[in-house]
């Protein structure tokens, strides 16, 4: 631990070379927290006054509890960098002292958007890999993430200790293991091809790759190694390293390097003569109690022991002369201030992704440079509880100038537009903390590179906002972000006594604060929804909302309810026709499906009413077949304006429609919103507008008469266009031994699941299987999953398509029709679907 | 058959009353379904006032009226310049503004000693004390049911309590702050017993106990009148004792939804900028005073609002005005729950809108119903509650909402004054905006009042730029019907 005091802390910030803001990414149990701890030990940085009484890494206890990382936490390390070992670092800096932001995020799938959070403020990335399991399904989705934003990664193979304890693999098998880990991680990166982030693949030859052991505290890379042997074999560091990976491989009894194994028995690989062999040496000789083997091989190494370690024995002696030796936070620390970049060098191509208006303009160009003269640009990325209740710190990154205590500052909400005044505060900042450890300090202002809470904005920001100076009227927000998972698991709550409700009100708006991807709305009926990613974020928010932000006032919590979207499977048998309210104007529509992938399509925002109709139209005649007028004749997408559905106008000659077209998209605005089935908004449904009589007085041809008439023409439509409904369906990806398998199948064929891939991991017992999982079903399913394979087998289920249920939901005792009943019974619908004749209108 | 139909109509009853009084034009109101007796009505009442007095009594039959039929239709009774009205069947006793109004509940008919039965089992599964409420159609049985329960008229058991009527007759009360007051005249004085009035019915609460104490018991049919009970009274058990059916029924899911959907109304219209008052009576005693206080209460919120009257709302009619986000109705009690999937936008009462406008309010469960109780409710609260800066929190859009001119309001006053000037400068704007979001699909934001969501519309039908200045000719219009004019 460093202690320091808030001064000198302040004082480094301004050394924005010198600073590094990076995350710990990786699937869940890989040791993410356990490496950070151990980094933390040894170079976190503390209050003076505290030193010594807290723990840094003491979090919620829930965490501890499930041994999970729930929340993603920021720690900020100070390391001095001996001029030695900076003899080779080529890029700008200012002295030797180097201040490493470092957050810690969650692997659980559930927890996704705190790692989205976490990436929009740092610059690069620690990814942890477990040597044994390898990359897995959570390690590529955070890579793609932080890729995606322009995160330079660097790759650890962690739990090291597997492999000289538990597993016992010799060195030859154990290289096999780490170089296809690693190849596996620069398949996915090298996908990534970007001119100005260049070459973000890792190569343990470049010194971008560690070799791990966080729970013992220990990790190299080969410049450790290439040092120590440099000398010796009287070749340069750099050539050592080469040397020290791939195919290279040294016999010491000719002591020839050669790039082929010559079949002798004492040729081994360089990594494994050099580097993993002695580690396993050492390992044994510790942990068989051969001290006075141990002793001349530590010497030779240069590595001290106190004398009170030297009574340690097996284990605890091996942790300790392993942390001696090669400590982890030298390894990973000086890793990554030579291969991570400062805010300095990665604002400047991170600023395309980042900032949302004209990229020459005055913010443009101050966040390129990172420049602390320029207007305040400030992401903030997540909302963190104080420990005052009910209070918040902004957290957030400062992209450009300062942020001070007492300024005032212009908030731009998530749904600014420049130029109008909606989602806009201004409010002046009563504090500037960060943190040190555990506690925070006031400081007078940050610049820009680092990371920063505020005081006194909570009430303005909801999850996320860009901050920037009062004046700045023509800045434009900073990017909003992108979560990989979506909010499907819903559950009602309701407080137990009535009275009760304006602090549920009160808990729910704090809850939806303190989570980026919770969802705290309400259903038709009058019930509150919380909705989250899967149902262990569920659990945490209900929780979180209980104890936290209710005071502990009850709540009660309904079974878990997955929305569902309806849809048609294919043209309407017939065009039909509704009448309006005075039977002096008829219009005729058809529903057909969306052709395959349109609805994904504008899912995605490729395909939306913003575009330029021009390119939709391309994008619609290439890609899906339309026809290039047609294209141009969309009234519009919804629901909400962006929704998947379409109302296309196929109409020839008709007098007055221009009229009309407002009210009919209203219609169907409202009408896709709540689908005729049951209430569930309606997804990949074109509608075609057929023929339309109006009549000739446009008193008698208002919205009145036209608004209900249009939605009740889509709703017949629809019941004639052979309706369906879609489920929400994850995919799933477990990993165990082969002797689980049978178990995950039979809970997977119980559950609707269907498994379309099987591999087993190469090197390894261990079986990867990718399922679909209807959302449905997914519900205790981990728990069963757990049982049915004696705990050897771990799900991660994320959101991935919709599917469509084959059965007729208008087809009595179908599976369909009956969850339409109950959905309809949940809403306090009549049971009954509204017939087809209540829709349609006969001549 | 005769006496029948005049003791249902309570013919004389009414005549005495009319002779009482030496009216001499009175109006008799219909609901659509009574409207068949309307002939023999007036002619039984012709020949009993005929017997008493030698002034001749002019009777005039309203049917067919505008808003509620539960609600005395005083306008229309002003047209013939009635001294009176003489309403038949349901009502809502709700208190009129100009004119007397005489009430004939009309009677039900019901199994007494079934009633009584059911009310004694369902008394002895609960040692709470039972209050006895009923829809007026059953009032003339209350006293056999009484004397059944072997309560005298004046005292009541510990066990049962039993509502009274209101009154059968209503005289108007000039000034309509007096009769804000008036729900609870005599509360102050009798400081030990709680006055509740309801759809007519009046009951004291012995000292120190609440109404949760007690098992509500109904008498009568599921109508509004229920509905409202079961709404004010959410916290209390209540059962309905159906005669029709001669049962007990203790099942209300529907009625408990009902509250909820309410409450989701009320989130609904917190995110509203445009907001229609829908005119929905003009006799209730105070309407007036309430439209000019949601008037307020709107415009205070930051909040455009629009007067709308226009009879009794359907969907077709309320879809006339894409623009309002949510509509407010002002009626009397038991017409004021509209709540159909078929309308576009939400219609909520007076009390929700107060709950919904007014910052700071929170919803605690109680609910309203009659004007007077909303407007007390309000001067009570908007001094607890100072003005907080915080920005709303929405359940539909997920998060902070800033209520527009809330901050405007104060900066630029003087653009409000010229409502005609700013409609003139946003026209301005849109069109300079027109050309480049022409083929445009969305909608930019919501607009805040009237001009800005016509400006946003495709279709605007009048051309607002005709450079021609000069008066058209006039033509001959067209004449017939809609369905087909005569020229076609």
């Amino acid at each position: 631990m460093v202690k320091f005091t808030s001064e000198e802390l302040r004082r480094i910030m301004d050394y924005k070379h010198n600073i590094r803001n990076m995350s710990v990414i990786a699937h869940v149990d890989h040791g993410k927290s356990t490496l950070t701890d151990s980094l933390v030990a040894a170079a976190g940085i503390i209050a003076q006054e505290v030193a010594g009484d807290v723990r840094m890494t003491d979090t919620r206890a829930d965490e501890a509890e499930r041994g999970i990382t729930i929340k993603s936490t920021g720690i900020s390390l100070y390391y001095e960098m001996t001029d030695a070992s900076l003899k080779s670092f080529t890029g700008a800096r200012d002295g030797n002292e180097y201040l490493i932001n470092l957050i810690d995020s969650p692997g659980h799938v559930d927890f996704s958007s705190e790692v989205t959070a976490a990436l929009r403020i740092t610059d690069g990335a620690l990814v942890v890999v477990d040597c044994i399991e390898g990359v897995c399904v959570q390690t590529e989705t955070v890579l793609r993430q932080a890729l995606g934003e322009r995160i330079r990664p660097v790759l650890t193979v962690n739990k090291m200790d597997r492999c000289f304890l538990e597993l016992q693999v010799d060195g030859e098998e154990a290289y096999q293991t780490f170089s296809r880990v690693i190849e596996n991680a620069n398949v996915i990166m090298a996908t990534y091809e970007d001119p100005l982030l260049g070459d973000v693949q890792v190569y343990p030859e470049k010194g971008t790759v560690a070799f791990s052991a966080g729970l013992h505290g220990w990790a190299f890379t080969l410049t450790n190694f290439a040092k120590m042997y440099a000398s010796k074999f009287g070749v340069d560091e750099s050539k050592m390293m080469e040397r020290l990976w791939g195919e290279n491989f040294f016999d010491p009894a000719t002591r020839k390097w050669t790039t082929k194994n010559t079949g002798s028995a004492t040729c081994k690989r360089g990594f494994v003569q050099f580097c993993y062999e002695p580690i396993k040496q050492i390992i044994a000789t510790c942990m068989n109690d051969q001290k006075d083997k141990l002793w001349p091989m530590l010497q030779k190494l240069g590595v001290q022991m106190k004398n009170d370690e030297k009574e340690l024995v097996a284990k605890p002696l091996m942790k300790r002369v392993m942390q001696t030796w090669l400590p982890a936070s030298t390894a990973l620390l000086e890793m990554m201030i030579f291969h991570l970049p400062s805010p300095h060098t990665a604002q400047r191509y991170r600023v395309e992704n980042l900032y949302e208006g004209p990229l020459d303009d005055k913010y443009a160009n101050a966040i390129r440079n990172c420049d602390p003269n320029g207007p305040l640009m400030l992401y903030v990325s997540k909302m963190i509880p104080a420990s005052d209740k009910g209070r918040f710190f902004a957290f957030g990154r400062v992209f450009a100038g300062k942020v001070s205590t007492g300024m005032k500052v212009r908030i731009m909400g998530p749904n600014f537009v420049p130029g109008e005044k909606k989602d806009l505060y201004v409010k002046s900042v009563q504090r500037t903390v960060i943190w040190m450890g555990k506690r925070q300090e006031t400081v007078e202002d940050v610049p820009c590179g680092n990371t920063v809470a505020m005081v006194g904005l909570d009430q303005f920001i909801t999850k996320n906002a860009t901050l920037t100076n009062e004046s700045e009227v023509d800045a434009h927000p900073i990017r909003a972000m992108k979560f990989s998972v979506s909010p499907v698991v819903r559950v009602a709550v309701q407080c137990k006594v009535a009275s009760d409700l304006p602090k549920l009100v009160e808990g729910l708006k704090r809850l939806s604060k303190s989570d980026p991807m919770v969802v705290c709305s309400m259903e038709e009926s009058g019930q509150h929804i919380v909705a989250g990613a899967g149902e262990l974020h569920i659990e945490i928010c209900l929780k979180d909302l209980q104890d936290d932000f209710m005071g502990g006032a009850e709540i009660i919590k309904s079974d878990p309810v997955v929305s569902f979207r309806e849809t048609v499977c294919e043209r309407s048998s017939r065009t039909v026709m509704s009448k309006s309210p005075n039977k002096h104007n008829r219009l005729y529509m058809e529903a057909r499906p969306m052709e395959d992938g349109l609805a994904e399509a504008i899912d995605d925002g490729r395909i939306g009413p913003r575009d330029d109709p021009k390119i939709r139209s391309k994008i619609l005649a290439e890609e899906f077949g339309w026809d290039k007028d047609l294209a141009k004749k969309i009234w519009a997408f919804g629901p909400e304006t962006t929704g998947p559905n379409m109302v296309v106008d196929m109409c020839k000659g008709v007098q007055y429609l221009n009229e009309i077209k407002d009210s009919v998209v209203a219609g169907f605005q409202w009408a896709s919103k709540e689908g005729p089935l049951c209430e569930e908004n309606m997804r990949g449904i074109c509608f075609e507008v057929c023929d339309v009589v109006l009549h000739s007085d446009a008193i008698h041809r208002g919205g009145g008469q036209v608004i209900p008439t249009a939605r009740r023409v889509i709703y017949a439509s629809q019941i004639t266009a052979k309706p369906r409904l879609l489920e929400p369906v994850y995919m799933v990806e477990i990993q165990a031994p082969e002797g689980a398998l049978g178990g995950i199948y039979s809970v997977l064929n119980q559950k609707r699941g269907h498994v379309f891939e099987e591999m087993q991991r190469p090197g390894t017992p261990l079986y990867n299987i990718k399922a679909y999982l209807p959302v449905v079903e997914s519900f205790g399913f981990s728990a069963q999953l757990r049982a049915a394979t004696s705990g050897q087998a771990f799900p991660q289920s994320v959101f991935d398509h919709w599917d469509m249920m084959a059965s007729d939901p208008l087809e009595l005792g179908t599976q369909a029709s009956t969850l339409v009943a109950e959905i309809r019974k949940r809403k306090g619908l009549k049971e009954q679907m509204t017939p087809l004749s209540d829709f349609e209108d006969k001549l | 058959m005769e006496l029948e139909f005049e003791s249902r109509y309570d013919i004389n009853r009414t005549a005495e009353f009319i002779i009482s009084k030496s009216f001499t034009r009175i109006a008799l109101q219909f609901p659509d379904e009574l409207l068949k007796d309307s002939t023999k009505v007036v002619s039984a009442l012709k020949s009993k006032t005929r017997l008493l007095t030698d002034r001749e009594v002019r009777f005039f039959v309203m049917a067919d009226t505008t808003y509620g039929s539960c609600c005395i239709d005083e306008v229309g009774a002003l047209h013939i310049d009635a001294e009176c009205v003489v309403h038949y069947g349901q009502t809502c006793l709700s208190p009129t503004s100009a004119l007397p109004a005489f009430f004939v509940f009309g009677k039900a008919s019901i199994n007494i000693s079934s009633c009584v039965k059911h009310l004694v089992d369902y008394a002895s599964k609960s040692d709470k004390p039972i209050m006895i409420l009923y829809g007026l159609e059953y009032a003339h049985v209350i006293p056999h049911i009484r004397e059944e329960l072997g309560l005298s008229e004046t005292e009541s058991q510990l066990k049962f309590s039993v509502a009274n009527v209101l009154c059968s007759f209503i005289s108007p009360s000039k000034d309509p702050r007096e009769s804000m007051e008036h729900p609870r005249p005599y509360s102050d004085s009798l400081s030990s017993s709680r006055n509740y009035r309801l759809g007519g019915l009046t009951w004291d609460l012995l000292e120190g106990s609440k109404i949760e104490d007690y098992l509500l018991f109904w008498i009568g049919s599921d109508n509004s009148a229920f509905a409202n009970v079961v709404l004010t009274f959410n916290g209390c058990d209540i059962v309905r004792y159906d005669a029709e059916e001669d049962s007990l029924v203790t099942e209300f899911h529907q009625q408990r939804r009902i509250l909820m959907r309410r409450y989701y109304l009320v989130e609904k219209a917190k995110d509203a900028n445009i907001i229609g008052i829908l005119v929905g009576t003009l006799g209730v005693a105070g309407y007036l005073h309430m439209i000019h206080h949601m008037q307020a209460l709107i415009s205070a919120a930051g909040k455009k609002s629009y007067i709308l009257a226009m009879g009794r709302p359907n969907p077709a009619k309320l879809a006339n005005f894409p623009e309002c986000d949510v509509f407010i109705y002002i009626s009397c009690a038991q017409t004021a729950l509209l709540d159909s999937k078929e309308f576009m936008s939400p219609v909520i009462t007076p009390f929700e809108a107060n709950l919904a406008f007014s910052r700071g309010s929170e919803w605690t469960g109680e609910y309203l119903m009659q004007f007077q109780d909303v407007i007390n409710s309000v001067k009570l609260e908007s001094e607890a509650h100072s003005e907080s800066e915080e920005p709303r929190f929405s359940f539909f859009q997920g998060g902070y909402v800033e209520d527009h001119k809330r901050n405007d309001q104060a900066k630029n006053g003087e653009e409000d004054a010229g409502e005609t000037m700013a409609l003139a400068r946003t026209a301005e704007k849109a069109l300079q905006l027109k050309e480049k979001d022409h083929n445009s699909l969305t909608k930019q934001t919501a607009a805040k009042s009237g001009p800005e969501y016509f400006l946003s519309r495709a279709y605007r039908g009048l051309e607002i730029n005709s450079d021609n200045t000069l008066p058209e000719a006039y033509i001959v219009g067209r004449s017939g019907k809609a369905s087909g004019y005569r020229h076609e």
